[in-house]
């Protein structure tokens, strides 16, 4: 059960990541045509993804809360033997930031609600990058951790 | 839109209330995983060890729920800087990366 919850906990933050790297490209680093990949990619109405940012967020939170334990007793015990501080220790920063992203989250929505204040701008954009910054540390860190007995 | 006074104030005390909840582990119950218990506040490990994050979870929103309530009466009339919103967790966030220094120093 906690291998099937650690997969979906994965793929609802690949979605994540993709949904959240979308808006805060575009909010960043608007494009008006989509010529290409690259404009492609930040020509997107990132007003439009905020309700399934939400939602996932609160879903893969959720998931990597319920399996947290697991990590607790067996993970974190290996990393502590093995004195895998440096591993560890982003652990610990995942679970502060998204802790902190998910006390952000009302305040994320407000600003990026339609139709958009053109006086939360700035707004939009911070929370965005803190979110998007949490959320692709939050990934690679538990990837590394899931895999730390086959890389090191 | 009320959301404009509200959301601020609750993402700034959210993330003052986490780091305080955390650096002084105030937990609002505790998880012991390996006899699969909760208890309510902080209590000592129990056959293994405890976990508290969802603690400081419980902790940071219900003083956050507290502070916004509170500031609700003062800011009905007047406006609140964006600003806190997202500048508050972002200082708290670097905060955390200088606390927990030791872990990357070793």
């Amino acid at each position: 059960m906690n291998v099937f919850l650690l997969i979906l906990h994965g793929l609802c933050a690949v979605a994540l990541l993709g949904a959240i790297s979308h808006q805060t490209v575009s909010a960043w680093w608007p494009a008006r045509k989509a010529i290409g990949f690259a404009p492609s990619f930040r020509a997107v109405q990132g007003a439009k993804f905020t309700n399934a940012i939400v939602i996932l967020f609160l879903i893969t939170f959720i998931l990597g809360a319920i399996i947290y334990p697991p990590y607790r007793l067996h993970g974190r015990t290996y990393l502590e033997t093995m004195r895998m501080w440096t591993v560890n220790g982003s652990f610990e920063l995942k679970e502060q930031f998204l802790a902190l992203s998910l006390g952000m989250l009302p305040f994320y929505w407000h600003v990026w609600r339609q139709p958009l204040d053109e006086a939360l701008a700035w707004a939009r954009k911070m929370t965005a990058a803190l979110i998007f910054f949490a959320v692709w540390f939050g990934f690679i860190t538990g990837h590394v951790v899931n895999n730390v007995r086959g890389i090191f | 839109m009320f959301s404009a006074r509200w959301t601020p104030i609750f993402s700034a005390a959210f993330a003052i209330a986490y780091v305080i909840a955390e650096q002084n582990n105030f937990a609002l119950f505790t998880y012991h995983p390996r006899i699969d218990e909760w208890g309510f506040l902080t209590q000592p490990p129990r056959n293994g060890p405890g976990m508290y994050w969802y603690g400081w979870l419980g902790t940071s929103l219900v003083a956050a729920s507290g502070v916004t309530l509170a500031a609700v009466p003062f800011v009905r009339t007047r406006d609140v800087p964006s600003v806190i919103g997202w500048a508050v967790p972002l200082i708290v966030m670097v905060l955390f990366v200088y606390l927990l220094r030791a872990f990357f120093f070793r």
